[in-house]
């Protein structure tokens, strides 16, 4: 007999299929309409079938497609992170560590070890949590994601793509085939700084990730990016607190000040007052930390 | 659901299993194989105590299904001693105490083995940051990181 604890943690039935391209994968979304879920690292799926809270009659795993896993670096394009590319990959890939070295440090922030060689970026992206770690420092650094279904495909902004708490732009019908980020302009700095619950999984409760386009000579910033996760409905930029650091020498008033409108941009829904505090005093740290960077 | 047929390498022996898509590897080990070092705790991904490693990297056992486990090799507690001859980490972990009901214990050794193989000399700070998807509710981490530097000292 089991006991229900055990019957609880059990993954539902479902019919497994592992296709051997992208077109195969599509279409089996397509014949199976809503009721097909893509598998990738399964570390957000499985917990979420185990708790009864999704049932897929089907899933498309993408394990058997190859170069699904890859990371490319174009001199042109920039960085190309495939769907089945793990945190683990991108924190030891050398081009990540050197060209987006806060990325780097944010993927080994998220998770545990065990979490970290099965999850993966596009997966967490996917899942759309608002607590995200990954998201803000992808939105700083304005990625794309490519979504492809049976008869096309499209490239939108990772801030479009977002639509709410868990919530994206995904057809059922589609599948993320990659993570695009642009080649980072000459003297771009970035980082992410948060804070975290202490409960057994360490779920963010702010993040704020900063990236500065700034020439060390004069330390006027050509442009600033900040966005922060775990603060509103999905992962944000705070737009009006970039305007005032655009075109600026960065000084301590500056900073203090773009720091205290960003906190103003967010919306959180629980702990308000602590989530707001705190993302003025990270999205200071950051832009601190970033400025380090240039030194 | 049909059943299918797969092979998994396991501790260095191939085994031919029938099994359901949505079974885990954990599942698969423990009752078709009868390797019951690693444990189910939270289901979930949070503790640590389905930990096996696959080429060398730690895993949740939780969250993969068997089937896609093919093609892997797959390391269990058991696998771990040569012969009668323990682990330097079992050892340690013996000889330090960094054990009570065991019931982490498994996926405490092989997550360190991989931190030892990866780094053979880490720091304090580097262990509990890789031992951070391991919980133990027993006791505290320090007879558990004392034995990893223990074992980490026969490591050159």
């Amino acid at each position: 007999m089991k006991t229900e604890l055990e019957k609880k943690m059990r993954i539902p039935k479902f019919e497994y299929f592992h296709p051997s391209s992208i077109e195969e994968a599509c279409s089996l979304l397509y014949q199976y309409k809503g009721e097909a879920k893509v598998l990738a690292g399964g570390t957000d799926l499985f917990v979420k079938m185990k708790k009864k809270e999704i049932h897929p009659r089907v899933l498309v795993s993408l394990k058997g497609i190859s170069n699904l896993d890859k990371i490319e670096w174009h001199d042109k394009e920039g960085l190309k992170i495939g769907p089945l590319v793990t945190h683990d990959a991108l924190v030891h890939h050398p081009v990540v560590r050197e060209r987006f070295d806060f990325l780097a440090e944010t993927c080994f922030k998220i998770g545990t070890r065990q979490v970290r060689n099965m999850g993966t970026l596009v997966g967490n992206i996917c899942n759309a949590s608002p607590s995200s770690d990954a998201a803000a420092p992808l939105l700083v650094l304005e990625a794309k994601v490519k979504l492809v279904h049976l008869n096309g495909e499209r490239t939108i902004p990772l801030q479009e793509f977002f639509l709410g708490p868990f919530q994206t732009a995904l057809d059922p019908q589609e599948i993320v085939v990659g993570i695009q980020i642009p080649k980072p302009a000459p003297f771009t700095f970035g980082s992410y700084q948060y804070l975290h619950k202490a409960s057994s999984v360490g779920e963010t409760l702010v993040g704020t990730a900063v990236l500065l386009i700034m020439d060390p000579k004069d330390l006027i910033s050509q442009e600033a990016r900040i966005a922060l996760s775990s603060v509103a409905p999905t992962p944000i930029r705070a737009k009006a607190a970039e305007k005032i650091l655009k075109g600026k020498k960065l000084e301590e008033r500056i900073i203090k000040e773009a720091a205290q409108v960003a906190s103003e941009e967010t919306q959180p829904r629980s702990r308000p007052w602590y989530r707001r505090e705190m993302s003025r005093v990270l999205v200071e740290r950051a832009i601190f930390q970033a400025m380090e960077k240039i030194r | 659901m049909k059943k299918q047929l797969i092979e998994l390498r396991v501790n260095g022996e191939t085994c031919e299993l029938a099994v359901e898509p949505q079974r885990t590897l954990l599942e698969v080990l423990r009752e078709d194989l009868g390797l019951t070092g690693a444990k189910e705790a939270c289901g979930t991904g949070e503790c640590g105590a389905c930990t096996v490693l696959i080429d060398g990297k730690p895993i949740l056992s939780c969250l993969r299904l068997a089937i896609e486990a093919q093609g892997w090799e797959i390391t269990t507690i058991e696998g771990l001693a040569n012969g009668e001859k323990l682990h330097p980490l079992q050892k340690a972990f013996i000889q330090y105490g960094a054990i009570q009901c065991g019931y982490c214990t498994s996926g405490m050794i092989l997550n360190a083995k991989s931190i030892l193989d990866e780094n053979p000399k880490p720091s304090k700070e580097e262990i509990l940051k890789g031992l951070e998807g391991n919980l133990c509710r027993c006791t505290g981490y320090n007879k558990i990181v004392e034995a990893i530097i223990e074992a980490s000292k026969g490591v050159d």
